[in-house]
């Protein structure tokens, strides 16, 4: 069976330059991806008016949906164009960058502020030297299967384009640094540094911007519990903000 | 301290929507239901309204403050989002676009309601009695903006408990956040049941 | 300390040198041409290797160095793997300390499992994705020196290649901003390359898009020795796809899974009934020719292709979900059948290069000032590499490297600051003359196609069983593409966000590997690990037991060797059908 699927991608030279459309037909094989679509314009950079045109810029790198690199919008949500297949797809098949981050080209963002962001909350376990001083914390296997939960965010920023809080005219840091404040503060030598994470999240654009739509959770492709960290994060600053105004 | 005030005023925006906000709220629908008792109690019930000493004090306080603030700051917040709902058609993702729509709406539908009863005929004409309620609610568009106006400030109020719930840290879980969610909703239910008898009752 | 080191790579490798140069006060900048998070330690899933025996089951350090050297069929320089494999236990303690989500046992410590070529079970995993936690624990700790200041990062950065001072000494990097392509020259006294493994030079392997190799490659081009490079690794399961073949951890098989195929309509367990020592157990080189044999010799393959029965279907569905959901999830996305119901279908695909720069044992290569670790060198594997070694060794040529190359540039008598600027000036000319000419290239080749052939001939060729007329006639086709590179067309883009450019640098970097991995295969006429050659089906130790050493001239590689380091166990021969003798 010979079938073409049709691909509506829009597309930037630059961030200064206007953005346009531009259509490609593929040739359907089975089992086939946005990636290896997006890799046969590579090798055939030819539009639907049979125009030669610049081979479509886009982010990849594992292709198996733990690097987190090739998240764009496809149709109309984001979401990792590796683990998109065109069977589970309607077409023709919608591409777009993620909207909440600096433009490069193309299908290509800079989410430098997902890292600065990780920065910023001290999202670290503040060990005293690399100089061997025996194993870790004793952890029950219970409270390991949470934590690793939360330890597989990939910083793809599926969260960060649906969270409606997070855009140009706000400061949200967005889910996923809270969760990974959650994973920090729940680590028994990473709970020594808990109030300065906390304080972290009580700055401009931290917790306290989350609106409660909740999209985060669904649109995460790791399935990580993002609003359950939210929340106890919620608590946890709640209750830090009162006990440190009472004892001021 | 290193927290700045955008965590202070964000919690208190959160609160002051329940407290004292919410329970006027509820207060406010009382008194009014008192109209489904008679004309005489209604009358007794505002005046006895009137007579509370220091009654600018607290209108003051308890309620104009709150108000305004719960509305500017909101007005803010609602400037700060970028809707989705039509890519994310999530529930919760509805609630909170409906939560914008409704806080804009109860917005003006408080300054129409506050500026028409509170102050033209609170304070100016000093003629605020059943009499005067009964002839406004019997003209139809009047009787349709205040169901709508109230439908608004009740949506608002209840998903904004649960809201609330959630922002304070007391819902944490998936399980706890749907319970307080009927919670919330039971609470939506009982305030329109019990506005819209009060409403009736002036027709 | 007013010196510098750059590190170039930010997987795990890479990450730890930076961690070990910070925590001396040294000032690093951090070279990684992706966002660290993203590199492609990430896709490691089985888990690291070391002999912590928490299970009771007499595992020692001795026996991991044993099953190490053994399973590498004696290639390896034993002394560094010997230290790599004494450090082993530290290094888990100090990844728990600094918070990687580790499975645990009822009691609360370090659960182990077992993989290929080991008796013992002595892999710490953290689910199916153990690399990307142990990358992601790394990253938060050199993101701790970032906030210090000691770090400077410079993500989305390629290297072009290095600063050689007239004394043959490197003393920097020429680097490249990949969104604006601007070329910069960074000085410093010593570089550090943790840039990974080649995988991309056969296109469909199990590796990230990422790994061309393309730092060894430069490096290699400027006088370099690289060896053991026809020591690529296939591993038996991965499930296909046209842009990627998708790993199926051998963790599947350490953690009960069974490998099969029909025979006379009946399951055959084939590894267990040729293997019965180890089973489903052997190493990756005995596993993927088993399988070879079966579906090419035998003709049994699932389908009638390269593909066999990967089954878990009667194991416990939720020890599955605790141990292996990572790997069982990437199947269910990808193929859409559920492993916990269907026995899984995979084939065999390259995965892991055991070569790479020629190393010290303070991991500096033949040119001073310049160090490598990781997969981008050749020094832990021999021959063959076990499923959890690649982990351990990454992070131990980190603890390894950055200290040496902290030491390096300590001792130096003149520092990058006492050199002229016209040195560097010069160096970063070089690179913005070759870029100009690539900009100048308007043929009618198109990159990406050119990758496409050489990764199909490599594939078909210079894989698991490896005959030299298949391999001469590789080397004439790479050449030619070689000359066809020259009719490359990279269009008329901007250079903003341009990605073909630095595509086609890299393949000439991918074309200049592959003939020293296929004629590094050519010369070594003997079967070893991972290099089998039907027409020498043996292991010749006689005139074999040597370290291939590669170097570049403009007419093609030039092949020396040197001999292995043998100085603690004798080499003996290495089967898999018994049990393995006691070597202590």
């Amino acid at each position: 069976m010979s079938k073409d699927v049709k691909f509506v991608i829009k597309r930037r030279a630059n961030p200064q330059s206007a953005p346009y459309i531009e259509e490609f037909l593929i040739p359907y094989f089975p089992k086939m991806n946005v990636v290896a679509a997006l890799m046969e314009i590579q090798k055939n950079p030819v539009n639907t008016k049979g125009e030669r045109t610049t081979p479509v810029a886009w982010d990849c790198n594992c292709l198996e949906e733990v690097c987190g690199a090739c998240t764009m919008v496809i149709n109309g949500q984001a979401r990792q164009a590796c683990s998109a297949l065109v069977d589970q797809l309607t077409q023709p098949i919608y591409l777009a960058p993620l909207t909440k981050f600096p433009l490069v080209q193309d299908l290509v963002v800079d989410r430098k502020v997902m890292f600065d962001n990780l920065r910023k909350v001290k999202a670290w376990i503040e060990i005293d030297g690399t100089h061997d001083m025996g194993p870790g914390p004793r952890v029950s296997p219970k409270v390991q299967e949470q934590a690793y939960a939360l330890s597989k965010c990939m910083t793809c920023g599926c969260c960060m384009e649906a969270c409606p809080n997070v855009n140009s005219k706000s400061k949200f840091i967005g889910p996923a640094p809270i969760a990974q404040v959650d994973l920090m503060n729940s680590h028994p030598t990473g709970a020594l540094q808990r109030e300065r994470r906390l304080e972290a999240l009580m700055n401009e654009g931290g917790i306290a911007d989350c609106g409660n739509a909740q999209n985060c959770i669904k649109a995460c492709p790791k399935e990580i519990p993002l609003t359950r960290s939210i929340a106890r994060l919620n608590r946890a600053t709640t209750f830090f903000g009162i006990k440190g105004w009472l004892n001021k | 301290m290193t927290v700045t005030h955008t965590f202070f005023w964000r919690k208190l925006h959160s609160l002051s929507g329940i407290l004292p906000l919410g329970i006027f709220l509820m207060v406010h629908l009382f008194i009014n239901s008192m109209a489904t008792l008679g004309i005489e109690d209604f009358n007794r019930g505002v005046a006895l309204l009137h007579s509370i000493p220091y009654l600018w004090f607290l209108e003051l306080v308890v309620i104009f403050i709150p108000i305004i603030y719960h509305a500017l700051y909101g007005v803010w917040l609602v400037y700060l989002t970028k809707n989705n709902t039509l890519n994310y058609r999530y529930f919760r993702n509805w609630l909170f676009y409906l939560q914008r729509v409704t806080a804009i709406i109860t917005l003006l539908f408080v300054i129409w309601h506050v500026a028409v009863l509170r102050f033209s005929e609170g304070f100016i004409n000093s003629n605020l009695d059943f009499e005067f309620v009964r002839t406004a609610l019997n003209e139809p568009v009047i009787l349709i903006l205040y169901l709508f106006g109230m439908l608004a400030s009740f949506g608002h109020f209840a998903n904004g408990l649960w809201s609330f719930l959630v922002s304070w840290g007391v819902t944490v879980g998936e399980q706890a956040q749907r319970t307080a969610a009927y919670a919330c909703f039971a609470v939506f239910i009982i305030l329109t049941a019990v506005g819209i008898n009060a409403l009736l009752a002036f027709i | 300390m007013s010196g510098k080191v750059i590190v170039i790579g930010g997987g795990l490798a890479g990450l730890m040198s930076v961690i070990k140069l910070a925590e001396r006060g040294q000032k690093v900048d951090l070279v990684s041409l992706v966002p660290c998070k993203r590199s492609h330690s990430v896709c490691a899933q089985g888990g690291i290797n070391a002999a912590v025996n928490t299970k009771g089951e007499g595992d020692s350090t001795w026996e991991h160095f044993d099953d190490t050297i053994y399973g590498g069929d004696f290639l390896a320089n034993q002394t560094p793997v010997k230290n790599m494999i004494e450090a082993a236990p530290s290094i888990i303690n100090l990844m728990d300390r600094m918070g990687v989500q580790f499975n645990r046992t009822p009691e609360g410590f370090l659960d182990v499992r077992r993989l290929g070529g080991a008796k013992y079970s002595r892999t710490v995993f953290a689910g199916a994705t153990t690399g990307q936690q142990l990358i992601y624990a790394l990253d938060e700790q050199v993101r701790r020196y970032e906030d210090e200041g000691l770090v400077t990062r410079y993500e989305e950065w390629e290297l072009l290649s290095i600063v050689r001072d007239e004394e043959g000494c490197c003393r920097g990097a020429v680097v490249q901003d990949m969104k604006s392509l601007e070329i910069q020259v960074f000085p410093a006294d010593a570089v550090i390359l943790a840039t990974g493994g080649p995988g991309m030079i056969y296109v469909r392997s199990t590796n990230s898009t990422i790994n061309t190799g393309f730092a060894a490659a430069t490096a290699y081009m400027q006088g370099a020795t690289y060896a053991n490079g026809e020591f690529v690794q296939i591993h038996p399961s991965a499930i296909p796809g046209r842009d990627k073949l998708r790993l199926m951890s051998e963790s599947i098989r350490g953690d009960g899974g069974r490998v099969w195929v029909y025979k006379d309509g009946k399951p055959w367990y084939f590894l267990e009934e040729w293997y019965p020592a180890y089973g489903n157990m052997v190493p990756r080189d005995i596993a993927t020719r088993a399988i070879f044999k079966v579906c090419v010799d035998m003709k049994l393959g699932v389908d009638g292709e390269n593909k066999v029965y990967l089954d878990i279907t009667h194991l416990d569905p939720h020890e599955i979900d605790r141990k292996l959901a990572g790997v069982v999830d990437i199947y269910e996305k990808f193929i859409g059948d559920d492993p916990r119901k269907v026995p899984m279908e995979t084939f065999p695909a390259v995965h892991y290069s055991m070569g790479g720069l020629w190393v010290d044992f303070n991991q500096m290569t033949n040119i001073p000032g310049l160090f490598a670790a990781g997969e981008c060198e050749y020094q832990y594997h021999g021959a063959n590499r076990l499923g959890g070694n690649s982990l351990v060794a990454a992070i131990y040529a980190g603890t390894v490297v950055g200290p040496k190359a902290f030491e390096y540039s300590n001792g130096l008598k003149q520092h990058y600051t006492d050199l002229p600027l016209a040195l560097f000036e010069r160096a970063k000319e070089r690179e913005v003359a070759k870029q100009k000419a690539l900009f100048a290239m308007q043929g009618q080749e198109n990159p990406y196609k050119l990758h496409q052939e050489l990764g199909e001939w490599m594939v078909n060729n210079v894989t698991v069983v490896r005959n030299n007329n298949q391999l001469l006639t590789t080397d004439q086709k790479i050449q030619e593409l070689m000359e066809r590179y020259k009719n490359i067309g990279v269009g008329n883009g901007a250079a903003w966000g341009n990605q073909i450019l630095p595509f086609t640098r890299r393949l000439w970097g991918m074309l200049s590997l592959a003939r020293v991995i296929t004629l590094g295969a050519y010369h070594r006429n003997e079967s070893r690990g991972a290099h089998y050659k039907p027409d020498y089906p043996e292991r010749d130790d006689e005139n074999w037991l040597k370290t291939t050493k590669a170097e570049w001239t403009a007419n093609g590689p030039n092949f020396s060797y040197e001999p292995v380091d043998t100085s603690f166990i004798k080499p003996r021969k290495r089967r898999y059908d018994v049990a393995k003798e006691v070597t202590v």
